[in-house]
């Protein structure tokens, strides 16, 4: 089936999009700044709006984005986006971005990898766009950021925009929130070098209908949840941690003094120890695949420097080695 | 709507002016305390000090709180921005904030407080001591819940200067939900102020606009609280067309005239005196009276409205697919932006259940204008009223739906349900199924006091 033409969708439809990221990633204001590209035609009504919850930085958040050439008038969330968009790898751990996704759909990655690598890993049918934003956020804005580089692939999937246009809609966003100007300029070299960083390819291997899945209802809600929901599998904050890193409990010389100021301050309790009788508690690691969030209390408090934040790549069985 | 206008226009009108002329008058009464000061404030310098926003009209992107905020500064009258953040109302201080502090040699100012408490005293003081100008502040859920002690104080004071923009936050809620269902405003209902709901940028706009022309009228003076939905209206960006403050001005001056009472600083010597129960109870008499007027007058300030500036002013409800001499077999009732989900699927789902569908969304909440929604609704077969806020009853619009009901010739069955509570998504298959539920009281089958829907499921 060939991929489904998305200007068409807005002249005869609704374009519906569907950003998945984390809190603090960007993804509102890639999307607000498509959101202003789109309303640079007179004749497009535009629908761009958040989904986020009171969860701290790095929690998964979503945003969405209507567009046609005719008045909107549905409110509710996109649940069938024709163009779906994954900002932060790091977010499909626990938000399938495929989701209602229909054949012949669009998907844009901010990753390293190729679209046919993403193809496979994810199993995508349909149009695969990929840009290594946080490469690029590092380099203009030193800082691994991929919001500027995932904008311009989105305008790039729709189509129809001039690079100027492109350019102009992202920097008055910033312009909008009072962004001081030598953060705009930087962004303008981030917008230019990722105009060049676009890939894209058309996979048709699968052949899995993607569709919403089913409501099943809200489970067992003790009085009070709030305990159980933070405890929860489904609340793993580990996925709140930048993608990329990990914590690491580093001491082959036995240099823990047993202060126990880590255990006292880890919000999350992941610090595994034993008692000691003379020095007090010997942390032997941490446990860092359900909840460490990488908040940085361990690392502050240690008088001995045992904890260390490291560079962390999850392994891609689909990337092609050479 | 357009049968109502015409029915009471011509005697509403009269009676606008009367109150004006009215209002002129005491204006040079003198108080009990024996003087007053006119010209303690000199209102045309405060007017002349403001600083265009807009001197055309314009096409902005701009969220709901942007909206609300945009609307608030460009108004002459409006100098002092009281508020404390909350979420999801933060943006609109943060947007005043932004262009007052960019206003170089304004005299507007705004006034961060300790807590919502602080800002609700603050408006009372500032706006008992002018009476001409108008004092705004946003908040949300829990924020509103903290004013309560003095929103209700100030809904029965007389201060119709004051306006409460509240960005529906669903509240009284462990865990914690930052999202909009309107269960804030709906706890709020006997604070005394006129409640007005919005969905979507345009409407927002319009509303904070219109909304002192009503709460300022001479035999009103109550004040006025807008809302809309946080999340799905205060975050969604889309274009707004903006007006001139001139026009803005012109607009409302022609409503808001001088106060019939003198302010704190024009010679009223006290505020919030304590009387004994008989007084009281006049007051309370007053407070309920004036209120009623609000039925009568929105719809004129409405038609005004729409006639200068082209768009559709204050209204009861929005109503979308009623045909005349043809009753629909569902009338869907409902407020906020969700509404628009159930018009993008009403003819779809008409063709294929062969029922013929219309509804309304609430825009006037308090107070409810009974009538109105009663000539609307009576040949329905079967009422939907959709209740979004959590209710211990069968909904606080299903009670006010059925009182408006009662006591009419073979009245329509009212089916209650509940979704988008603490602001969940309401799906287009959410509202298929709600509509299913509706079309089986058709058939005359027997349905449950109440139904909760999510995601296309009846929990």
């Amino acid at each position: 089936m060939p991929a489904i033409d998305l200007r068409e969708r807005i002249r005869t439809s609704v374009l519906d999009v569907r950003g998945d990221g984390k809190a603090g990633g960007g993804l509102v204001l890639a999307f607000q700044s498509l959101a202003n590209l789109m309303l640079r035609d007179s004749g497009l009504h535009v629908q761009e709006w958040p989904f986020f919850s009171s969860a701290r930085r790095g929690a998964n958040i979503r945003s969405f984005l209507r567009v046609s050439a005719k008045p909107i008038l549905a409110a509710c969330e996109v649940t069938r986006p024709a163009l779906s968009v994954l900002m932060d790898e790091g977010a499909a751990r626990s938000a399938d971005f495929t989701q209602g996704v229909p054949h012949g759909g669009t998907f844009v990655l901010n990753t390293p990898h190729t679209p046919e690598e993403c193809a496979r890993h994810y199993g995508l049918t349909g149009r695969v766009v990929t840009v290594a934003g946080d490469a690029i956020g590092s380099e203009h804005l030193k800082h691994a950021i991929g919001n500027v580089s995932i904008y311009v692939a989105v305008a790039h999937a729709i189509g129809g925009f001039e690079e100027k246009a492109i350019v102009a809609s992202f920097l008055e966003t910033l312009k909008k929130r009072h962004v001081p100007d030598a953060v705009v300029e930087r962004n303008r070299g981030a917008l230019r070098a990722s105009l060049d960083a676009v890939r894209e390819g058309v996979f048709e291997e699968e052949s899995a209908r993607r569709s919403t899945a089913p409501w099943l209802g809200y489970g067992y809600l003790p009085v009070g949840a709030q305990t159980a929901l933070r405890l929860s599998a489904a609340n793993q904050t580990a996925n709140y941690a930048p993608s990329g890193l990990r914590l690491r409990f580093d001491d082959p010389k036995t240099l823990c003094n047993g202060c126990a100021h880590c255990i006292t301050n880890c919000p999350e309790g992941i610090i595994r120890f034993v008692p000691d009788a003379e020095r007090g508690l010997l942390v032997t690691g941490v446990d860092v695949s359900t909840f460490c969030k990488l908040c940085g209390e361990c690392i502050a408090v240690c008088p001995e420097h045992l904890f260390l934040e490291v560079p962390y790549e999850e392994p891609w069985m689909e990337v092609s080695r050479s | 709507m357009s049968k109502i206008l015409e029915k009471n226009g011509k005697a509403a009108e009269k009676s606008v002016s009367k109150a004006a002329e009215k209002a002129t008058a005491l204006t040079h009464c003198a108080t009990p305390s024996g003087e007053i000061y006119p010209d303690a404030i000199d209102l045309a310098k405060v007017r002349a000090a403001h600083h265009a926003l807009y001197t055309q009209r314009e096409t902005i992107t701009a969220d709901g709180n942007t909206a609300a905020a945009i609307a608030a500064l460009q108004m002459w009258r409006c100098i002092l921005f009281a508020g404390f953040p909350i979420t999801p109302s933060t943006k609109w201080i943060e947007t005043v904030a932004a262009r007052v502090a960019a206003d170089v040699g304004g005299k507007k100012r705004v006034k961060l407080l300790e807590a919502e408490h602080a800002v609700a005293d603050y408006l009372v003081g500032a706006a008992a001591a002018c009476r001409d100008l108008i004092f705004p502040t946003a908040t949300s859920s829990v924020g509103l819940d903290h004013m309560t002690e003095t929103t209700r104080s100030l809904g029965a004071s007389g201060l119709g200067n004051v306006m409460l923009v509240n960005v529906y936050r669903a509240t009284a809620n462990f865990p914690l939900c930052i999202e909009g269902d309107p269960s804030d405003t709906l706890a709020h209902r006997d604070d005394g102020f006129i409640q007005l709901a919005c969905r979507g940028k345009q409407q927002i706009y319009d509303t904070v606009l219109q909304a002192p022309c009503l709460g300022m009228q001479p035999d009103i003076m109550t004040p006025t609280m807008p809302g809309y939905y946080g999340i799905k209206d205060s975050h969604r960006n889309a274009r707004l067309t903006v007006e001139p403050d001139a026009e803005i001005h012109s607009f409302q001056d022609h409503w808001i005239r001088s106060c019939p009472l003198p302010g704190l600083l024009n010679g009223d010597s006290a505020f919030g005196n304590c009387v004994t129960s008989r007084h009281f109870q006049g007051f309370k008499v007053a407070q309920r009276r004036r209120m009623d007027r609000v039925i009568d007058i929105l719809p004129i300030i409405g038609a005004d409205f729409e006639r200068k500036f082209g768009r559709p002013g204050l209204a009861y409800y929005d109503a979308v697919g009623f045909q005349n001499g043809t009753p629909p077999d569902i009338a869907v009732v409902s407020m906020g932006p969700d509404f628009g989900t159930f018009e993008a699927i009403r003819e779809e789902y008409q063709r294929l259940a062969w029922t013929r569908v219309a509804g309304i969304a609430m825009r006037l909440l308090t107070p409810f204008p009974r009538e109105a929604v009663r000539a609307r609704l009576a040949g329905a077969k079967v009422v939907l009223v959709v209740n979004q806020a959590h209710h211990h009853g069968r909904g606080h619009l299903t009670l006010d739906v059925a009182d408006a009901l009662s006591n009419i010739e073979n009245p329509p069955r009212i089916v209650s349900v509940f979704t988008g509570l603490g602001g969940a998504d309401v799906s287009e298959s959410t509202w298929e199924r709600i509509l299913d539920h509706a079309r089986s009281a058709l058939d005359g089958k027997a349905l449950p006091p109440v139904a909760f829907f999510h995601e296309g499921t009846q929990l």
